[in-house]
């Protein structure tokens, strides 16, 4: 549904328009009918990865194909929906005046428009008495309600979302991930960035983690923290002396436990309580989660 | 056929939202007050009443048309995308084209409702001061309309790309430099031709002030006002060369506008 090779975008700044590298040689696959989460800090280039698919942004180089066609191109819009983050409208229509004006822009007539627009209100929980009040009444949670619905007013067969759980309650961001799913189920791929990586690991089938204009991992969830090595953690029953620890193996938090960073560690560690006459009383490992790798690659990316 | 949906589409909104513009009451409210205030001006002067009520309101027509494009125009644009309500719109199937098109169309039927208004009001004041209302005083309308027509666009064009200050201020100068560029021309050409400026600055004055005359759209063709007032015959197909000549400017301006917008990045 998306492809995109070796893609560069430059920002041109300032009054004498120093350049800045946004994206440098992006590569994504989205196949059809997944859900696929887009992660990283900010200002790491999501949402201009974004803007670049919606065909708000003008890029360097590369090949980028949306539904088939370049973004350059309006056909590509055609089955295509997109909520920006923190959605902006026209403050003086009502909720339902925006639906029926976006609906109108993407083809849909009379009672057509009437039943897409009561499907996507009910879909995003906006179908209330607050839908025909004026939007610049709003707070931003129905706002966000009012851009999602907006986007998948015309059935698109691909929704592009930029954080759109962002300054939502756990109510909002639940509603949310719902209606994701129940899209998807109904077989539209989502492409959504976030940086609520609880949620993204709870809904994604694939995943890439951009940090600073860079894809530095894609993949499933499983695929992804499974490429890392497991940390060891060990209780101890006596505190040995931090001074001749062997090598990748530092103390936690609290005092009497250790982190090992790989299984070497591990072994270097045991053999060294033994010696040392010190008792093990509990060993866990644990995977990496979302949050730590990203936190590692964005580590890696300012060092 | 789905571009002119878009366009239309585009184009109402637009419309709905400049009346929505305070600026545009003050502006709409301050051309009548003018426009009543013109039967004063009428007793007071030494002319013919009925010409200077006429002159005066054809004129009021065109200033307060021209701010209704600076001060509304301007900023459609430019709200759009300060206000990024321009993604949302612009990540539909419409092109870029027409949106500006669209955005163009919608302010100019705010400017011909202004027109339509005063109309009336004009009418009213003829009316009223036995001023010999005539149906002639339309085509000078008409010719107002087609001046602002010219005048949207160039707004339309600047705002485009530039800060709203100083698209208003291109504007102005676009709007004055067209009113004023066949007198500029008559002036250095009468000046070369009694020798007043001779060798290469009498060259260089004549150049520029052709470039001028070429460049800019001559606004000053739609002034007709004297002629309608006085009841001086107009050349014959007067009006619709003036509306092609118009077409030709307003096209030129908006494939420009198009062409920029298309460029543009919106962060």
């Amino acid at each position: 549904m998306i492809q995109i090779e070796g893609l560069n975008k430059t920002y041109h700044t300032g009054f004498l328009m120093r350049p800045k590298k946004a994206l440098t040689d992006i590569h994504l696959q989205v196949p059809q009918g997944i859900i696929y989460g887009f992660i990283g800090p900010n200002g790491a280039g999501k949402s201009t990865t974004i803007k670049v698919l919606t065909g708000l942004l003008n890029f360097d180089s590369g090949k980028v194909q949306v539904a088939g066609f370049s973004p350059r191109v309006v056909k590509s819009r055609t089955r295509l929906g997109y909520c920006p983050e923190q959605p902006y409208f026209y403050d003086y229509l009502t909720g339902r005046e925006l639906m029926f004006f976006y609906g109108r822009l993407a083809g849909l007539q009379g009672k057509e428009l009437e039943k897409r627009t009561e499907w996507a209100l009910n879909l995003v929980h906006a179908n209330k008495d607050w839908i025909d009040r004026r939007l610049r009444t709003y707070s931003k949670g129905m706002m966000q309600r009012v851009g999602l619905a907006q986007s998948i007013l015309s059935k698109p067969e691909l929704l592009i979302l930029d954080e759109p759980m962002s300054g939502l309650d756990p109510m909002g961001r639940r509603d949310v991930r719902e209606a994701i799913l129940s899209l998807n189920k109904e077989g539209v791929t989502v492409f959504y960035s976030s940086h609520l990586l609880s949620d993204v690991e709870s809904i994604s089938d694939r995943v890439a983690m951009i940090v600073d204009g860079r894809i530095v991992r894609e993949g499933s969830i499983d695929e992804i923290t499974s490429s890392c090595s497991v940390q060891y953690h060990i209780r101890t029953g006596e505190t040995p002396s931090n001074l001749s620890l062997p090598s990748g193996v530092k103390p936690s938090s609290q005092s009497g436990e250790w982190t090992c960073e790989n299984a070497a560690a591990r072994d270097l560690f045991i053999q060294y309580c033994l010696n040392a006459g010190i008792s093990i009383e509990r060993i866990d490992h644990q995977r990496p989660s979302l949050e730590d790798i990203l936190t590692e690659e964005i580590a890696r990316a300012e060092s | 056929m789905q571009s002119l949906s878009h366009i239309g589409i585009i184009a109402l909104n637009t419309f709905r939202e400049s009346i929505r513009d305070k600026i545009l009451y003050n502006i709409v409210f301050l051309a009548i007050g003018l426009a009543v205030f013109s039967i004063l001006l009428g007793e007071w002067s030494v002319f013919d009443r009925a010409h200077v009520i006429k002159s005066t309101t054809l004129t009021i027509m065109s200033l307060s048309g021209l701010l209704i494009s600076v001060f509304v125009g301007i900023s459609l644009v430019q709200k759009e995308i300060q206000r990024k309500t321009v993604l949302t719109l612009l990540s539909k199937p419409i092109s870029r084209v027409s949106f500006i098109v669209g955005k163009y169309l919608g302010l100019l039927g705010v400017v011909a409702c202004h027109l339509i208004l005063l109309t009336v009001v004009y009418y009213i004041i003829l009316f009223v001061t036995e001023s010999s209302p005539s149906l002639s005083l339309l085509s000078a309308i008409y010719m107002v309309f087609c001046e602002m027509a010219i005048v949207v666009a160039v707004a339309l064009l600047f705002s485009s790309f530039s800060t709203p200050v100083l698209s208003a201020l291109f504007t102005l100068g676009v709007y004055f430099a067209g009113h004023l560029s066949n007198q500029l021309l008559e002036q250095v050409q009468f000046v070369k031709r009694m020798g007043e400026v001779e060798g290469f600055g009498s060259v260089l004055m004549e150049k520029m002030a052709i470039i001028i005359h070429a460049v800019f759209p001559g606004l000053y063709r739609y002034n007709i006002s004297s002629n309608v007032v006085h009841q001086i015959a107009l050349p014959d197909w007067y009006l619709f060369w003036q509306s092609l000549y118009a077409l030709g400017y307003i096209g030129l301006f908006l494939a420009i506008a198009s062409w920029w917008f298309n460029r543009r990045d919106f962060l």
